[in-house]
């Protein structure tokens, strides 16, 4: 099972060893402070808002257009930002390392 | 879909905006998805410091007070929300949801009991109604009042507004729980503090007011409405069953398409050009949020449902900062619908329907039903 860490914006870690689904649902299951994913998981509120360690963002890949609309109306948007929900984890992305966005 | 369910959708294609007449106001309506997106995020153009002009058509006549935290701009937005925040998130608290589930639980079993139903009355009514009291941690005896509101506050069949019995009652609770202060609502906002000073009663009034008329509709709606597709739908409660884990998209769906708010208002506080049209200081603009949710730039086949719709980056709830607070308590209530009238009920059959239409001077749109007559029939197997 993949691992995946968050850095809430306290600073404080959040490491999960078997980590499956969407990074949204990651988070909520775990209770990382900062992502509620009010909407389920369809890009529509932005309260999983993310950033991707660089050196992992080639492999978790550019937001689509619909992300990406969404996130462009996000004050604290970054080039390394996506939305939790849309980034599914794979054994692709064992160790993956991101941030959570603070809020708006 | 008939042109009631998407009035705009010619216009939108046409232009970024509808010039329409409002009780003889001219109100640009912003049609398109990143247009009305990016209007509510402009806060200095499109301002929210308005008491009683924010809704369209305005409220001036059927209440006394400004909305907090809705007709209020930033900075002071912020203070005026965080108040109520703690509140507006009980639905997520587990024994909330739990006493969400059993109301629709005995609601439906009623439905699935009685020769007939009018959802509206017999069954959306009481849901939204009970539902608000576990939300303002209120004694569940006082919705029987609430109840007797009728579907919306101001305007409901009979033409005359409750608004100003909802005051006065209002102003009763709020003075009810200063003798006597509990968890509740009531109680919090006179104990609580804005800016290092108490709040006055115009101001909770404000708080009390967009409480029980701002989520009073809108959830009857959806809910009504949630139902009447599932009655003409009856493979997609097969469908929710067999893929439970679509009952979170299916709620954002049905919230995209069944929005029951056409549109909310902003007030240019200087004169502002709104895609080729020159709004005068003081005047009013659109956005139009149930348009968006159906612009075919941003959702393919918009008058569709999928139930498994996503991305769905709908505007049902608003956007930016004034995003609806009663958001969680929608969810948490639609979501728990769709799961037991899947989990309870076989069909739903439609017996006599009035829908409940907004007629303006240049659009006429479907916003819910007035009368949902209907019987219900259980599942095979579900006691």
């Amino acid at each position: 099972m993949p691992k995946v860490t968050f850095i809430q914006t306290d600073g404080k870690r959040v490491v999960v060893e078997d980590a499956v689904g969407t990074l949204m649902e990651i988070a909520t299951d775990n209770e990382v402070e900062g992502i509620t994913g009010d909407c389920g998981g369809v890009c529509s509120c932005s309260t999983c808002h993310i950033y991707i360690s660089p050196d992992w963002q080639d492999k978790v890949g550019d937001p689509e257009e619909l992300e990406m609309d969404t996130l462009d109306f996000n004050e604290e948007k970054k080039p390394n930002s996506r939305l939790g929900c849309q980034v599914e984890v794979t054994e692709a992305l064992d160790g993956l390392v991101v941030e959570v966005a603070p809020e708006e | 879909m008939t042109d009631h369910d998407d009035p705009f959708r010619e216009a939108r294609a046409r232009c970024p905006i509808l010039l329409a007449q409002h009780q003889g106001e001219t109100i640009p309506m912003i049609l398109r998805h990143k247009d009305v997106r990016r209007a509510a995020k402009d806060h200095a153009q499109f301002s929210s410091d308005a008491p009683r002009r924010v809704p369209i058509p305005s409220e001036e006549a059927v209440r006394t007070v400004r909305q907090y935290p809705l007709e209020v701009d930033p900075p002071d937005h912020k203070d005026y929300r965080k108040l109520v925040e703690p509140f507006f998130l009980r639905p997520k608290d587990p024994e909330v949801e739990t006493r969400i589930h059993a109301l629709i639980d005995t609601l439906l079993d009623a439905a699935i009991e009685a020769a007939e139903t009018d959802i509206v009355h017999d069954f959306s009514i009481p849901l939204q109604s009970r539902a608000l009291t576990y939300l303002l941690n209120v004694d569940e005896k006082e919705a029987d009042l609430w109840i007797s509101w009728g579907i919306h506050v101001f305007k409901d069949g009979d033409g005359k507004s409750k608004g100003p019995f909802m005051e006065k009652y209002c102003q009763k609770m709020f003075e009810a729980a200063e003798k006597e202060p509990g968890e509740d609502f009531f109680s919090a906002l006179n104990q609580a503090e804005f800016q290092g000073r108490k709040l006055s009663m115009e101001e909770k009034l404000g708080y009390a007011n967009i409480a029980f008329a701002g989520g009073r509709d809108t959830i009857i709606h959806t809910a009504t409405r949630i139902l009447k597709y599932f009655a003409e739908n009856p493979k997609a409660l097969d469908c929710i069953r067999e893929h439970p884990e679509m009952v979170n998209t299916a709620a954002e769906e049905f919230f995209r398409l069944f929005i029951p708010l056409t549109h909310i208002g902003r007030v240019c506080p200087v004169q502002t050009d709104v895609h080729g049209h020159s709004v005068e200081a003081g005047d009013r603009v659109s956005l139009t949020w149930s348009s968006a949710n159906r612009d075919p730039e941003v959702f393919e086949a918009p008058n569709e449902v999928k139930l498994d719709r996503k991305p769905n980056p709908h505007i049902a709830f608003g956007f930016g900062i004034h995003n609806c607070l009663g958001q969680h308590h929608a969810r948490a209530i639609m979501r728990a619908l769709i799961q037991k009238t899947a989990e309870k009920v076989d069909r739903i059959e439609v017996i006599s329907e009035t829908p409940l239409l907004e007629e303006e001077a240049d659009y006429t749109r479907k916003v819910g039903y007035e009368i949902l007559r209907a019987k219900f029939s259980r599942r095979e197997g579900n006691p």
